[in-house]
């Protein structure tokens, strides 16, 4: 998936993992997109290489009382799409907002 | 309850993931839907997802701290869709992987184009009776006396390659060597048919503005798809795995080029269910006239020279 063709849904889930939300729920909640469209794009960007993913420890999340979750993040060619896309979309940085804390 | 039921729980009940109750309204919907969108999902990673997505449900229960997360039916259903949509991507996507670079898919691809392009001419043509007395005409007349030349030239300056496998090796009811002639006759067959259909559907506007004439834009078009599409044909042939007929990947560079008197060097392919490795040499001499096919069966490797 070149930076070009990227589609503002998938500029903004590449801005909030950028700006450190990791996972799906998070995800919907600070960009505001349906789930129909934040997990397929998950997987999408996963698996051309933009995105990679990775279980939470257990001990991590038994600590907080939750099950473990999936983390995602992105990858060199990711962050070179996310810098492409934020050109492209100059905006993004104004819906997106800094992660201020950490989600339950 | 019924046992469709009781297995697709079951599913979820192995799980190691402690099972996280969902409000009440949200389960409703969510609870349902999980395990019936968890069957649309490729098998091996079916429980990670369910995994996956039990950690995004417990999130929807305990809230978000940015955006309140609305616990209606409309938002459940709108998560539900989302799960279905996640699911059923998967399960599309890992099914189109599993399809890609197979025979079948090559058959199917050239057969779906034959149609589009047969489909344009009828629609050019206006009825039925036009359509099929045009394409009578132009086939017998023109098309047959093109390509049956053609078919020789690119055969003579491509020939046709025994399979490099054993013939005696057996997938489903058909030896490894009558699948691979079967896909090349079936291929050349649909090749041949896509050059008339597209350039039949391509002439067609000139056909209708300056009649016969038109013969003369035809005929070469009819001479250069039938030698294109071969030569296509037959090096689409070779690039495949010569035991399932997938297309080879992974080109890599071996040796250096520098060296090509002293050392072997060229491109090696592979097929992705490992039945066999390609060795395209970069220079064809006296030592390696053709291609070399490194068959692994069993663990152990026969090389087969192509002959
Ligand atoms: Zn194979």
């Amino acid at each position: 998936m070149s930076s070009g063709k990227l589609s503002h849904s998938v500029a903004m889930i590449l801005k909030a993992l950028s700006l450190g939300y990791q996972f799906g729920f998070e995800i919907m909640e600070v960009t505001g997109l349906p789930s129909g469209t934040v997990y397929p794009a998950l997987r999408r960007l996963e698996r051309d290489g933009l995105v990679s993913s990775q279980w939470e420890a257990e001990a991590e999340a038994f600590e907080e009382q939750r099950p473990a979750r999936r983390y995602y993040e992105l990858t060199k060619v990711g962050k070179e799409a996310e810098m492409a896309a934020t050109q492209r979309y100059p905006l993004l940085a104004r819906l997106v907002p800094e992660k201020l804390g950490k989600t339950l | 309850m019924s046992p469709r039921k009781s297995e697709a729980e079951s599913e979820i009940e192995d799980l190691d993931v402690p099972v996280v109750a969902l409000r009440q309204e949200v389960r409703g919907i969510c609870g349902r839907v999980l395990p019936f969108a968890a069957r649309l999902t490729p098998a091996q990673r079916r429980n990670e997802w369910l995994r996956e997505w039990r950690a995004e449900l417990w999130c929807l229960q305990h809230g978000g701290r940015r955006v309140r997360w609305d616990h209606d039916v409309m938002s459940a259903a709108s998560l539900a869709y989302g799960m279905m949509a996640d699911a059923a991507w998967l399960g599309f996507d890992a099914a189109l992987a599993k399809r890609r670079g197979t025979a079948s898919a090559c058959l199917w691809v050239l057969a779906a184009w034959c149609l589009v392009c047969a489909g344009l001419e009828r629609m050019m043509m206006g009825s039925w009776t036009v359509f099929w007395s045009v394409l009578e005409t132009h086939f017998l007349n023109g098309y047959i006396f093109i390509a049956a030349p053609a078919i020789f030239a690119s055969a003579a300056t491509n020939p046709v390659r025994p399979p490099r496998c054993e013939g005696t090796h057996r997938r489903g009811w058909l030896t490894t060597k009558a699948r691979w002639n079967l896909f090349l006759w079936a291929k050349v067959a649909l090749t041949l048919a896509l050059g008339f259909f597209a350039c039949m559907a391509a002439t067609a506007p000139l056909r209708m503005e300056i009649g016969r004439w038109a013969d003369w834009v035809e005929m070469p078009l009819f001479a250069v798809t039938v030698t294109a599409g071969l030569r296509w044909a037959l090096l689409n042939q070779e690039q495949r795995c010569q035991t399932c007929l997938r297309m080879l990947k992974q080109p890599t560079r071996l040796g250096p080029p520098s060296y090509n008197f002293l050392e072997w060097s060229g491109m090696e392919l592979a097929c992705s269910d490992g039945h066999g490795q390609l060795h395209v040499p970069e220079m064809r001499g006296s030592w390696c006239w053709y291609d070399l096919w490194v068959e692994r069966e069993s663990g152990s490797e026969t090389v087969e020279r192509i002959a």
